[in-house]
């Protein structure tokens, strides 16, 4: 009650014992030819044309970089459609008719370790800019830019900790194939020249920790270790990430690189592996479907896959009656969707589908949980008051815009009071 | 199928306003089972009418306050003003009315405690908006209004349980045997278990550590208003120990700890989070005003006790150690020089103003 919290109730258990679906039987895919960090885009293929696994299709523009769109099957490009994306908007999708031959483009072919030792610096950051990879955590932010810094980099770290509750991604990636997450870091380091590398996961995952460990002693020409750091919620921040597993404190708003950290969620790097290795850009992520609206079922699916037909696969929705609440990603930070019409973008790892609960809001006592849980040590229950009165030079002082929105306030409040959303409405209100 | 729109976070902690109202009144049960064992039907009486007083005084306030919607009848329209009544409105003004009962004698006549209790929950809470709004303490409020406004029925003139019962521990420090001599009529065992006259409450130090055991494991009291007003209040009766009674430094702190109200309104009282600052120096600091006014009310005050004193007074400063320019929830340098002057500077101020007024 009156406590710092900092460990939530995870849910991870039940969907681990569940088994991974490997999902191909999708007919159509959907290519958002904008999102939300590339609000222009276009096409490059006609109605009719024939595309193979990795071709290009099309460019998404952002404010200072493109980024190539690629098919992630073989078949006929039939046209455009609207659907909904990672951010809950309706973007224009461009459909692809799958033939189910899974045919690869002429382009991918594995690079063989010759060629990967002679790769320069330059070359990995084309290659990994030629594939279009982003940040898989969530953030997708262009995964070459993060690269080509010109700081010196002394250290390559791999997150792998994945603190929101219900998502498995990372970790049934690390359990299926630890070795693409090892050799993309590898590979993240020669791109960025870093000496040093490290993967941070949960002290309880020892799980994850045994089959990685197993795969470093493959690897003992670099100085790759393993940072175990503790089971919090939000440990996965990478500022907090860092400082548990390198113990180098970062202020909030600086650059990682000035310190010498790049930081990659264990998902970018195993693309950056596939990329590097297999000339292959994201065809496929993790995505669970969770929650006590839905049946539960993990699958490994194609990206551009909708996510009605996951739906459709696993069983269909519980209790029809009851209204429900679907978020994208985590129930902490994940992003609330009102239809079920989803496009499985690269940021897409779980859909989360809650029986509606009334919460009543009661009046707000003062017990100070939500200042002692906050991780980046500001007063939520002060900025809520400051914003209803409007007051800015309070809300400045009170250092609102620190807020990373881990939802933490809002979880603790033992009044139910929403206070993550006064702290984005705050922040908007003193940032204008 | 029906969505429903909604903000992150879409999962909340299993915590409630409720439960930590309901966690006060169960940590009381020691006490109030304490004192009814003592004064029996005195004590029972006493807790029901404040009970019914503040309860009842605030839901009348509660839907004097609403604004009645548009109906016909005039039972809707009084139902549309408790739409938003809730259990807290029950709990709360609950906790008040028992921690109140405990504040008061066993023979205080029923009529000041109804208007006690009426003035703390009317005054004291609902003029300044209700639950989670009011800056003072309720039961304080209402324990000091009557403390004031009936003085004798307090202090000894009025034929009731100081005359009885020889006065309280602390009355006869002051103005009976002096120090030593009243362990002789109150030996330290008999404070703590609670075998001498005083408020229902206040008097077993035993029953309210019980209590205070069970706030801590629930977490439902921050201990560090506790910790610090207690710790500040021992380390000052012993510094003023040390030069007036430097043989029996111990028990002078002891007498003091386990006499009057310090113990109760440690655990009861000052941790009501309502009237407490949100950050965790600032309840230190909190601490430590209560702890060190308790303190100086006791040793050169004019009135025995001071808890209720000291709290009411701790409650202005709240919205000054609140304020947004310097509250902040990290320890640092600045807090720690702060606070470490102050505890100096009131060692000091206890140990050389005692001596002058010996």
């Amino acid at each position: 009650m009156i406590q710092k919290t900092r460990c939530i109730p995870d849910g991870k258990k039940e969907l681990k014992k569940l088994p991974i679906d490997h999902y191909t039987e999708a007919n159509y895919l959907y290519y958002p030819v904008t999102s939300a960090r590339c609000p222009e885009g276009e096409t490059c293929v006609r109605g009719g044309q024939f595309v193979k696994i990795g071709e290009v299709i099309g460019t998404r523009k952002g404010a200072f970089f493109e980024q190539p769109m690629h098919a992630t099957v073989s078949g006929e490009v039939v046209g455009n459609e609207k659907h909904v994306d990672q951010s809950g908007k309706l973007v224009d999708c461009l459909i692809v008719k799958n033939d189910f031959k899974y045919e690869l483009h002429e382009t991918i072919k594995d690079r063989t370790n010759e060629e990967i030792d002679a790769l320069t610096k330059e070359e990995f950051v084309e290659i990994v800019k030629d594939a279009g990879l982003v940040g898989l955590g969530g953030s997708a932010f262009p995964t070459y830019i993060k690269l080509n810094t010109k700081d010196k980099i002394d250290v390559v770290l791999a997150n792998g900790v994945e603190c929101e509750p219900n998502l498995i991604s990372d970790y049934g990636l690390m359990m299926t194939n630890p070795r693409a997450v090892v050799e993309g870091l590898i590979f993240a380091m020669k791109a960025s020249g870093a000496k040093k590398g490290v993967i941070a996961i949960k002290k309880k995952y020892k799980e994850i920790a045994e089959r990685l460990e197993f795969c470093l002693n493959e690897f003992s020409d670099y100085d790759l270790s393993i940072a175990k750091v503790g089971n919090f919620y939000p440990q996965g921040w990478e500022l907090m990430t860092i400082k548990n597993a390198l113990g180098i404190k970062i202020p909030q708003g600086e650059l990682l690189s000035k310190y010498g950290v790049l930081n990659f969620n264990v998902s970018t790097l195993a693309s950056i592996y596939a990329a590097v290795r297999n000339r292959l850009p994201v065809l496929e992520r993790y995505v669970s479907l969770s929650g006590n609206g839905i049946h539960n079922k993990n699958f490994r699916a194609r990206i551009g896959t909708l996510m009605t037909e996951l739906i459709e696969s696993a069983g269909g929705y519980k209790d029809i009656d009851v209204p429900k609440v679907l978020i994208l990603g985590g129930p902490m930070m994940g992003t609330n969707v009102t239809q079920d019409d989803i496009v499985m973008t690269h940021t897409t790892t779980s859909l989360i589908v809650q029986n509606e609960e009334q919460l009543q809001e009661e009046p707000c006592i003062h017990c100070a949980s939500c200042v002692y849980s906050c991780p980046v040590e500001i007063q939520p229950v002060q900025i809520m008051n400051a914003y209803k009165v409007r007051n800015k030079d309070i809300l400045k002082q009170l250092e609102v815009n620190k807020c990373i929105e881990c939802g933490l306030c809002s979880f603790v409040c033992p009044s139910k009071i929403h206070l993550t959303e006064y702290m984005r409405k705050a922040k908007s209100f003193a940032s204008k | 199928m029906q969505t429903i729109k909604q903000t992150s976070p879409y999962i909340r902690k299993d915590v409630s306003t409720k439960r930590m109202m309901i966690d006060v009144l169960i940590a009381l049960t020691p006490v109030v089972i304490f004192s009814i064992y003592r004064f029996g039907w005195d004590a029972v009486i006493r807790i029901l009418v404040s009970l019914v007083v503040m309860v009842g005084l605030e839901a009348i306030a509660f839907g004097i306050m609403q604004k009645p919607g548009k109906h016909e009848k005039w039972i809707d329209r009084l139902k549309s003003r408790f739409e938003k009544y809730t259990i807290n409105n029950i709990t709360a003004p609950a906790v008040s009315a028992v921690i109140f009962a405990m504040l008061v004698p066993s023979k205080l006549p029923i009529y000041a405690v109804i208007v006690g209790a009426a003035f703390g929950i009317i005054v004291g809470k609902m003029l300044f908006g209700g639950m989670g709004s009011n800056i003072f303490n309720v039961a304080a409020v209402g324990r000091i209004f009557i403390a004031l406004a009936l003085t004798d029925m307090f202090t000894g003139t009025y034929v009731g349980v100081d005359m009885i019962a020889g006065g309280t521990a602390l009355t006869a420090i002051r103005t009976g045997a002096g120090f030593p001599h009243t362990l002789n009529s109150y030996p330290l065992i008999d404070m703590f278990m609670g075998n001498i006259p005083g408020s229902m409450g206040e008097i077993s130090a035993l029953a309210i550590l019980i209590g205070m055991a069970y706030l801590l494991i629930r977490r439902s009291a921050d201990y560090r208003v506790i910790v610090s007003s207690l710790v500040t209040f021992v380390v000052l009766m012993f510094v003023a120990g040390l030069k007036l009674y430097p043989d029996q430094v111990l028990d002078y702190t002891l007498f003091h700890l386990f006499s009057g109200g310090i113990l109760f309104g440690a655990v009861f009282m000052i941790t009501d989070p309502v009237t407490s600052p949100v950050t965790r120096p600032g309840r230190w600091i909190y601490g430590l005003l209560v702890g060190a006014l308790v303190v100086l009310i006791r040793l050169f005050g004019a009135y025995p006790e001071g808890v209720a004193f000291a709290l009411l007074f701790s409650n202005m400063f709240v919205p000054l150690i609140d304020y947004p320019q310097w509250a902040t929830n990290k320890f640092k340098p600045a807090f720690f020089i702060g606070y470490g002057v102050a505890f100096i500077a009131l060692v000091a101020i206890v140990y050389f103003g005692v001596g002058g007024a010996v």
